[in-house]
């Protein structure tokens, strides 16, 4: 029996910096609390049952790993139950990949200089609710001018039992100047399907100048599972952020990105897509901070709604005093394919800066009768005609990303 | 005597309250050629649109018998699998879906009714290959996303193909001709020609003679305010060439 906040043993409690952070971050979750209505950044998801599911947390140490195939060849580092999983993960030798913990105990003040960066936690009740739980997750680091050569995916595997699990990521990603690579979070589950397990993921992101990450996510939890997600990225001078998130599963689920343009010409690509179904309540959020001049930023979201599912996107685009000569594009599309369906939409953009090119729109609608008949009246099947619909909806934004192995395999679970 | 292929009997139908079919009637036996002429508005694509399935026409009467079974019953789809196709006046665009995809879902679905085995993509694709070369139609086009941006006679060539892969028992062609240059009019009509037999019927929809001159019908049909005002045969459409439907229409 045990709710979110709950003092648990972690490793490396005796050492002072750490012992600080987790506390911060105690404290700053308990002055919140989880957000509901009120919080205007959360107002559309109000997680409350979050407060009130019992957890147990992640328990000894990594179970069988459950080997999943993945259809390209890539590097792999597994997690299994929210514990690292040293079998099943290979990657190079050249870059730094550790356990969190393993970095926190042997590079101190490397990865303190890092995890000090995350922004005000008061403003972000589950990064808090993770920093007090700073243990699990991996530190990934690519040198100067490193291209890293096939994708790299953190495998987040969940064995649902009749508990609920609670587990708490937190992943560093240094990528430093010019150098390259393609990182794919994996979120995915066996076993029982009503189990309400929580996983709350923080990533920091660190693109250095020059520098260009793809940041791929697939989100297929538990149909009753919940997953909260914030990522915190930093791109400094010509660097490059380019990302793709597809939620598919989870019954509550954030997906939410703050990206901070700071050196100019920096330029990020913050996409997603969802589909949802059943009673499913799906957030994208977004916020983008362009803080120097000639920064790029485009954001395109699609969203497929059935059954009474909710979608949520709320997208921030934020231009600093004289960053001329940037330019941030946003649209949200979604379609709703029942009457029940629900879509919520905030587009937020705060321009202070004067010659830039912004735009922002939303969009949602129903399946096209006249396209779902054109397709039955040459013999094509009610479902499999609102199914190809679907998939075309999608293609606009799969057709954005390059890794075609990739982009096929995800397609495949649409 | 055999069933007739199609046998519509005082057919009467709507669109949002307002009556667009009414009284119509129309024999088709196996291996005829049936002609409609008739002005803008007269409900000729209504009258396809309501024997295809489409949703949103009411049928306040009549009835519509194919092989001798009530064809409203059955579902857009089912018509299809039994052999019914319409070659639209106004082919819809489907961005996201390539054209040879829904090809291959088409014909595949029809064959899976059928009992045939399924085409995989190499046998599709040779298949679509040769009967794309019959009518002109590049390899390149497949790719592209359906419809989208293909010019007006792109679209049609590209309907007759799906007719001549689909194999249909009954085609109904709204304004085929519409949009064709000379000889893309040639090439569709030849097209539409290769699936005549005694088997297989056509229901014609047109506003020019020219098309009848390659697609040479049974019968010829004039359709006006809903319903069949006269039939003959083709003379009956050199006739109209003529004088117009004048005569034909009610005064308003
Ligand atoms: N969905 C609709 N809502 C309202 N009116 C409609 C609808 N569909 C058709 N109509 C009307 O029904 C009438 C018949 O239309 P239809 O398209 O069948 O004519 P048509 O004979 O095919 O004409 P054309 O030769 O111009 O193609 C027209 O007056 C048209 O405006
Ligand atoms: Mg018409």
């Amino acid at each position: 029996m045990a709710g979110l906040v709950e003092n648990i043993s972690l490793i490396g409690d005796e050492i002072p910096w750490l012992k600080a952070l987790r506390r911060k971050g105690e404290e700053a979750f308990l002055k919140s609390g989880v957000p509901g209505a009120k919080t205007e950044a959360w107002k559309y998801l109000k997680p409350k049952e979050l407060a009130t599911d019992d957890y147990v947390f992640s328990c000894g140490g990594c179970s069988q790993k459950v080997k999943q195939e993945i259809p390209f060849s890539c590097y792999r580092i597994c997690f299994e139950n929210g514990r690292f999983c040293p079998e099943g993960s290979f990657f190079p030798e050249e870059i730094e990949v550790l356990p969190l913990i393993e970095a926190i105990l042997t590079k101190s003040s490397e990865i303190q200089f890092w995890l000090k960066q995350i922004c005000d936690l008061n403003k972000f009740p589950f990064a808090a609710l993770n920093q007090k739980y700073l243990n699990e997750g991996v530190y990934i680091h690519l040198p100067q001018g490193f291209v890293l050569d096939k994708p790299l995916v953190l495998d987040v595997h969940t064995s649902c039992e009749d508990k609920n699990l609670f587990s708490n990521l937190h992943n560093v990603v240094v990528l430093d100047k010019s150098s390259k690579a393609e990182v794919v979070e994996y979120y995915h589950y066996d076993g029982e399907l009503k189990s309400h397990y929580f996983n709350n993921v923080v990533n920091q992101i660190f693109v250095g100048k020059g520098a260009n990450l793809k940041h791929i996510k697939f989100q297929n939890e538990a149909f009753k599972a919940s997953h909260i997600a914030f990522s915190h990225v930093l791109v400094d001078e010509k660097g490059l952020y380019d990302s793709f998130c597809l939620q598919r599963g989870a019954d509550l689920a954030r997906n939410e990105s703050r990206v901070i343009l700071r050196q100019q010409e920096a330029e990020c690509v913050v996409n997603a897509a969802y589909k949802i179904d059943g009673w499913a309540k799906v957030d994208t959020t977004t916020d983008v901070e362009h803080l120097a001049v000639a920064t790029k930023s485009h954001q395109l979201v699609k969203g497929v709604i059935g059954g009474q599912a909710k979608g949520i996107f709320q997208g921030k685009i934020h231009i600093a005093q004289d960053c001329v000569a940037t330019e941030g594009n946003q649209l949200h599309k979604a379609l709703l394919l029942s009457d029940e369906a629900e879509v919520d939409v905030k587009p937020e953009l705060e321009i202070f800066a004067d010659d830039v090119k912004c735009s922002h729109g939303a969009a949602s609608g129903e399946l096209d009768e006249e396209q779902l008949f054109y397709m039955r009246s040459r013999g094509i099947g009610y479902e499999e005609a609102r199914q190809l619909l679907i998939s075309a909806y999608f293609e606009e934004v799969f057709a954005l990303l390059d890794n075609q192995d990739i982009s096929n395999w995800l397609k495949s679970f649409l | 005597m055999t069933t007739p292929l199609l046998e519509i009997e005082d057919l009467h139908a709507r669109v949002k309250e307002k009556e667009i079919i009414n009284g119509f009637n129309l024999t088709i036996n196996e291996g005829e050629v049936h002609a409609i002429m008739g002005p803008n508005g007269a409900g000729k694509s209504t009258l396809s649109n309501v024997l295809t399935g489409k949703p949103g026409y009411e049928i306040t009467s009549g009835s519509v018998r194919y092989k001798g079974y009530d064809l409203l019953k059955l579902s857009p789809e089912e018509r299809a699998h039994e052999g019914i196709f319409l070659c639209m006046q106004y082919p819809v665009e489907i961005p996201g879906v390539p054209t040879a995809t829904f090809l291959k879902h088409a014909v595949n679905a029809v064959r899976k009714h059928n009992q045939q085995p399924e085409l995989d993509t190499m046998e599709f694709l040779k298949m679509l290959k040769e009967e794309g070369k019959k009518l002109g139609i590049d390899s390149e086009m497949m790719k592209r996303p359906l419809n989208v941006g293909f010019s007006g006679g792109e679209k049609k060539r590209l309907e007759t193909l799906q007719m001549c892969i689909l194999k249909p028992r009954l085609s109904i062609l709204d304004e085929a001709d519409s949009g064709l240059d000379i000889d893309a009019l040639k090439v569709v009509a030849e097209g539409v020609n290769s699936l005549r037999d005694k088997e297989r019927s056509l229901l014609v929809i047109t506003h020019y003679q020219r098309l009848l001159n390659y697609i040479v019908p049974d019968f010829v049909h004039v359709f006006a305010d809903g319903h069949i005002v006269r039939s003959g045969d083709k003379k009956l459409a050199l006739e109209l060439e003529e004088k117009g439907y004048a005569g034909f229409v009610k005064e308003n």
